[in-house]
């Protein structure tokens, strides 16, 4: 029996750690393109894999790194990381219920993973099993590979920089948006409970073009909520 | 010096954001209406993250963006990067 459980948790991993390769593929330009970006703005390599390793958040990271000064302003960087950032209060409230019959330990420690995508894979997969419980190991195989990528590979994106030169007409850039789109494809439902998302989208686009930084996320998001929050009170 | 402090202190502030959702709404059961409107948070957040995606001037970002769009819709993961990817760089080449 006990054995039967073990290789069914590790089947789960290995099939987390599949489903995550081609998020690898989009992870790896942008982590190379961070960490080459990070050495030109004066930082060690050993402070990028510090840096990638405590936060592991893409998006905060650029920003902190667009921000870097020598000597770096500390309070500017750490609000603007958390402007970014601040989605994972949401995101980890989403979770919640999933993660309330799990150890404590487990699930701080599994907390600690959480990005965009494991996030939304892992949510995902539990919707289509119709479980009641995330499916840890399966978090984990995803959580692991993305998260040893993003720490090597930024590492060396600082040793190599130089060497990497432009990598945008490889059009990489692009395996983000699309790992995105089909996480997004995979939650829709119906035409109606889908408006906040174009609510989203038309103001996070709308301030992305005229405030620089990162406020659109936190912007799109809150119009979206806000959208669903006051049409919702209608049909009371 | 202060470089080390500012990036464990940016570390820690993450993770706090990681935590706070779950500390706030893990002991707690919520109406239907709290928990339709938790589940429209997912796509609102991740269509905002990829939104410069869709607000870009550049024809051949547009083109590709439509392509994958198309690919999204129809295929799975990795056969939307692949076609994401080259789709971007054959568009950026000739366009």
């Amino acid at each position: 029996m006990e054995s039967k459980v073990t290789s069914n948790k590790i089947n789960e991993f290995r099939r987390g750690q599949q489903d995550a390769i081609p998020v690898l593929l989009g992870f790896i330009p942008f982590a190379l393109v961070l960490g080459a970006q990070a050495t030109q703005k004066g930082l060690p390599p050993y402070l990028v894999a510090l840096m990638t390793g405590t936060n592991f958040a893409g998006g905060s990271e650029f920003t902190a790194v667009e921000l870097w000064t020598s000597p770096p302003h500390i309070l500017l960087i750490v609000s603007m990381s958390l402007l970014v950032n601040i989605r994972h209060v949401l995101m980890g409230a989403v979770i919640a219920r999933y993660l309330r019959y799990l150890p404590k330990r487990k699930a701080f420690f599994a907390l600690f993973f959480m990005c965009d995508e494991s996030w939304a894979m892992s949510l995902r997969d539990t919707l289509k099993n119709q479980q009641t419980t995330f499916s840890l190991p399966y978090y984990f195989g995803i959580s692991s590979c993305l998260y040893l990528t993003w720490v090597s590979f930024t590492f060396l994106g600082a040793l190599f920089g130089e060497e990497i030169g432009d990598l945008h007409k490889f059009g990489f850039d692009m395996a983000f948006t699309a790992v995105f789109l089909v996480l997004l494809r995979g939650m829709y439902r119906s035409a109606k409970e889908a408006i906040p998302w174009l609510i989203s989208l038309v103001v996070a686009g709308i301030v992305y073009l005229m405030i620089p930084g990162a406020w659109y996320v936190a912007a799109g998001t809150i119009a979206g909520l806000l959208f669903a929050v006051l049409t919702n009170r209608e049909t009371v | 010096m202060i470089s080390l402090v500012t990036i464990l202190v940016m570390g820690l502030s993450t993770y706090l954001t990681r935590i706070a959702g779950f500390l706030l709404l893990r002991n707690r059961t919520l109406s239907p209406k709290m928990e339709t409107l938790l589940n429209s948070i997912p796509g609102c957040v991740l269509i905002s993250v990829i939104a410069p995606a869709f607000f870009t001037l550049q024809h051949a970002d547009i083109v590709a963006l439509a392509i994958t769009l198309i690919a999204a819709w129809r295929f799975g993961l990795l056969p939307v990067v692949i076609i994401g990817i080259s789709s971007t760089f054959l568009s950026r080449l000739l366009l």
